[in-house]
Formats: C-alpha cells, structure tokens, sequence
C-alpha cells in the first residue's frame, strides 16, 4: 500500500509540470470562454448576463454560415489534394532516388515557413499589377491569370485554400514517407512473387496498409482546417466583406476590432465544440490507437 | 545479405531515373514563391523593374539589407523571437518528456482523464483561446511580457510533444525499465539517462514542430505585446506595414530574415524526421 502511494506520487511528479501549464493556458481559457459566452461584453467595463443571447444570435448571423461553409470548403479541398500530391511524392521519393533528400526538403520547406512570409509573398503573386499570375497570362495569352483573385468575392476563399495546399503538402509527404518505412518490405515482395504490377501493389497493399497514416493525417487536417487563422488574416483578413472569414477570424475580429468579447468567445466555443466532437467522432469511429500510439 | 539489398535498391533507383522528369519541373515550380522571396529582398527600392515574370529583379543589390538594418532595431526583433522559441522548446521538450515518460512507464491515477485532456488540447485552435489567455496573462501580470508568450506556447506545444514522445518510449523495451530498477536506479534516473537520450528521433520532430509554433506565430504576439521593442520578428512586417509599402524589397528582406533560422534548424534535424515520425505513427 505505501509503495503504491509513493508509486502514485512519483508518477504526478513528472506529470506535474505539463498539468500545471495546462490547466492555466488550455483548461482554464475553455472555462473562460464558457462562461464569457454568456455575456454582453466589450472585454472593459463590466459585462451584463445574457444567457444564450449570443447563441441565438450567432447561428441567425450570416457571415457565421459563411464561415461555416468556408469551413465545408476548406476541409475537404485541402485534405484530399495534399494527401494525393504528398503520397505520390512520398512514393517517388521512398526508394532511394538521387537526391531524394534534395526534393524532400524543398517540398516540405514552404510548410516550415511563417505564415507571414507566405501570405506576403503570395500576395505579390497574385497582384494583378505586377504579380507572377499576370505576367504569365500576358506571355501564354491565359488573359484570367490577371485575375484579382484575392479581392474578388468569388475566389477569395479558393485563392487562401490554394496556398494553403502550397504550404502543406509537405507535410502529408513527410507523414506519407514515414508511413511507408513501416510496411514490411516481405508483403510487398510476396505480392511480386504472386504477380501484381506497380500499380495494383501501390492501390491494393500499400494504400491500405497506411490506414493509420491516412486517418493521422484526416484528423490533423480537419484540426488544421478549422483552426486555420494566421494564413487568412494575411491574405485577405477575412475578406473582401466577409467572403473568405473563417470561424478564427471572425472570432479575432468580434473581440479586438469590434470589441464584442461576449460574442468573440461564443464562437470561439462553437470552434471548440465543432473541433472536439469531429475529432472525438474520428477516435470513435477508427479506434484511439492511431493518437496514443497503443495497440489497436 | 546487405549487399543485395544494396544492389537492390540501387536497382530500383535506376529504374526510376524517369521519375526525375516529373519531379525536377514540379519541384521548380514549387519553388518559386521561396526564390521569389529571396529574389525582390534584392530588388532596389530606386529600381523596382522585375524579370522573369516578377519573380527576379532586374538590378539585384544588398541594398534592402541595409536599409532594414538602419531602419528598424532588427536584432532587438530577431532577440524577441529567439526569447521566445528557444525557452519554449526547451520547456516543451523536457516537460513534455517527463509527462510521456510517467504516462508510458509510471503508475499514474486518473490516466484516462489526463488522456482526455491532452486530446482536448491537442485540438483546441489557439484562436480560439487568444482572448482568454490575453485576460489570464493580464492577470497574471503577463501581459506584455515574453514569459507570458513562451509559457503559452509551451501549453499549447505539449499534447503533440507528450503523444509523440510516449510512443517512442513504448518502443522501448520495458526490460530496459526493469533491468534499470533492479540495479538501482530512480525514477529520475532512468527517465534521464536511459529514456531520454533514446527518444531522440521524436525529439526531433518535437524541435521543428515546436519551433514552427514559436518563432513563426504571430497572433498572440499581435495582442499580448505592445511595446515595440518586445515585438518578435513576425510581427515587423505588420507593424510598420505603412513603411514597406514603398519600400518592397525592404519587406522581402524582412522575410528573409524571419526564415533563416527555421529553415536552419529543419536542415539540422531533417535527418531525424521521417524516423521520428515514422515511430509515432506507428
């Protein structure tokens, strides 16, 4: 009994550290957050009680269904083209090719960049004045490359997801290839043996073998999609009127442009519920074992 | 055994040599941003002709540099941003390998409900967060300082460092563990001298990973900072965005800046990284 005593207090020992941050910076903000929700507050002077006002009023506002539907846009288009371009890559990439570690780093390179560096330079790119796109649609006679996709309302939304699968692909790439490190080489050879092509191998072996993969990467792109804020807010900071806002944004903007802290924390709860229960859905559904590692 | 191996896998490079023909075009293309940046940081704010579709200028000079130099206290910038990454990696990683080592080899109550909450956190948008954790480092006393800001990420930069860590721990095996108790080492020990240093590949991808946060964030700099001379290097390019609008290339030179040191550590660790990850996806 006392040995596991002290078992218990080694153990909270080590833990101690990491709940002590927590507590203060993840679960206290999301307490915090509950509780501003109900108010009427401009984050100053003393909020008044509202109860579910915000609520009510937050699922009638129409620039919260538009952030809702960038979300429904944003999730799906940059998901399925990173992880197809990244597991491409990363199979041409997984057997040794001159310089393999040459292209790695160039593909994974825009992923490790600030946010800030690739909003400003995609930008420029985009400028219909003297951005990249123009200069190419003049030489190829491709006159809608000279588009303002940016501040076209249209294709603002499109134009950030696009950018997004610039900086990201990378990033599936790397999990791609360290996914197919773990296929044992012996199946593959076996599938040989028996007769199947490349290109059957790749569809019907190695594709479902990496199922852990596909699903790390499914959850960590729905996570990244909705807290997607730093790109946007670059870009096109949400607009042009509204167009390209994401929850994040829109949030940042309701507390520290339009000073409604009351309303800013409604939707950052409507993030956190959104992004806990699709992420607790995905756990459900597939098993935790792909997150915490243990046998499934 | 391993000669054929070799042979085989030089085999099969060869027989993928046609890959290169997809792959340099692409990854040229891909490119283009990131020599854009580096190619308008040597564009002279007296000539702003560009070539090659915009991305080169056509009178290249060291000009820009100079000016950032002379205009902005770009060390004191570049001070704040290493302030703040370099504690919270370290946080991070020693904290959050403690955390993954009690959680892989120590008994620890109520292991579900901390499981929980790391999930919860590992999903939680920091966006979601800003205006709460603004009102607790107001509280705290935090508020414009960078302890604030490197406590904050170390929070926020835990969960992926803990899941990841731990499962390269379990890799481990528990012989090691009990081997290490039966000659007499403490807890502390073993998690030191035997667990720690054999975590490494994870710890690498905990590094980059971590840094990506730290040094390239600039939404909680942009409302718990404000005084400029706390501001970190991602905030420049906001903050004095009236000056750089005639100044371009001056801007580019800021951005070159900003991702010198992540691209030098990414070289530094790449090795490690598709191990690292390899281990926690497993």
């Amino acid at each position: 009994m006392r040995t596991k005593l002290r078992q218990n207090i080694t153990g909270l020992l080590f833990l101690l550290p990491a709940v002590v941050l927590f507590a203060v910076f993840v679960v206290y903000p999301i307490v915090y957050n509950m509780q501003a929700s109900t108010l009427d507050w401009d984050g100053v002077n003393a909020g008044t009680f509202v109860g579910f006002d915000n609520y009510v009023k937050l699922f009638q506002d129409p620039t919260f269904l538009i952030a809702l539907r960038n979300s429904a846009y944003w999730i799906p288009l940059t998901i399925i083209p990173q992880a197809l371009i990244g597991f491409l890559l990363a199979l041409a990439l997984n057997r040794g090719l001159f310089a393999s570690t040459v292209y790695r780093a160039i593909f994974f390179i825009p992923a490790i960049l600030s946010p800030v560096v690739v909003g400003i330079v995609w930008q420029r790119i985009m400028d219909p004045f003297n951005g990249v796109f123009t200069s190419v649609g003049k030489a190829t006679g491709l006159d809608w490359l000279g588009g303002n996709f940016l501040a076209n309302p249209q294709t603002a939304i499109f134009a950030v997801i696009f950018v997004n699968i610039w900086m990201w692909t990378g990033f599936s790439m790397l999990f791609y290839l360290a996914g197919l490190q773990l296929i044992d080489t012996s199946v593959l050879e076996a599938a040989k043996i028996d007769g199947a092509g490349p290109l059957q191998t790749t569809a019907r072996i190695i594709f479902p073998l990496l199922k852990s993969t596909h699903l790390s990467l499914l959850l960590l792109g729905i996570i990244g999609s909705l807290k997607t804020f730093e790109l946007v807010y670059v870009l096109t900071q949400g607009g042009p009127a509204h167009a390209s806002e994401m929850l994040p944004t829109y949030a940042f903007q309701q507390a520290f442009q339009l000073q409604s802290v009351g309303y800013a924390s409604t939707i950052s709860v409507v993030l956190i519920v959104i992004a806990v229960a699709s992420s607790l859905s995905m756990v459900r559904v597939f098993g935790a074992g792909f997150i915490s590692g243990d046998e499934k | 055994m391993i000669a054929t191996a070799v042979r085989r896998r030089s085999r099969l490079a060869r027989r993928g040599r046609w890959l290169h023909a997809v792959l340099i075009p692409l990854a040229v293309l891909w490119m283009v941003p990131v020599i854009m940046v580096i190619g308008l940081s040597l564009m002279p704010s007296s000539n702003p002709e560009t070539t090659l579709f915009g991305i080169l200028p056509a009178q290249p000079s060291f000009s820009n540099y100079v000016i950032v130099w002379q205009q902005n206290p770009i060390l004191l910038h570049a001070a704040n941003s290493l302030l703040i990454a370099v504690p919270s990696v370290a946080i991070v990683i020693v904290v959050g390998s403690m955390a993954a080592f009690a959680l892989a080899r120590l008994r620890v109550p109520l292991r579900g409900l901390i499981f929980g909450t790391l999930i919860l956190a590992l999903v939680l948008p920091m966006s979601g967060i800003v205006v709460a954790t603004f009102k607790i480092l107001q509280a705290l006393g935090l508020y414009n300082s960078l302890l604030g800001l490197v406590l904050a990420y170390s929070a926020l930069g835990l969960p992926f460092a803990i899941i990841i860590i731990r499962t390269s721990f379990l890799a481990i095996p528990y012989e090691t563990y009990e081997a290490a108790v039966t000659d007499g080492a403490n807890a502390w020990q073993i998690f030191w001298r035997v667990y720690f240093p054999l975590a490494r590949p994870a710890l690498a991808v905990v590094v980059i990973w971590q840094v990506m946060m730290s040094w390239n964030d600039f939404l909680l700099p942009l409302v718990t900072l404000s005084s400029n001379e706390l501001k970190p290097l991602t905030l420049v390019p906001l903050a004095y965005r009236g000056i750089f609008l005639s100044q371009p290339g001056a801007l580019f030179a800021v951005l070159v800046l900003i991702s010198i040191p992540v691209v030098a550590v990414f070289l530094l660790v790449q090795r490690y990284l598709v191990n690292g990850l390899a281990g926690a996806i497993k």
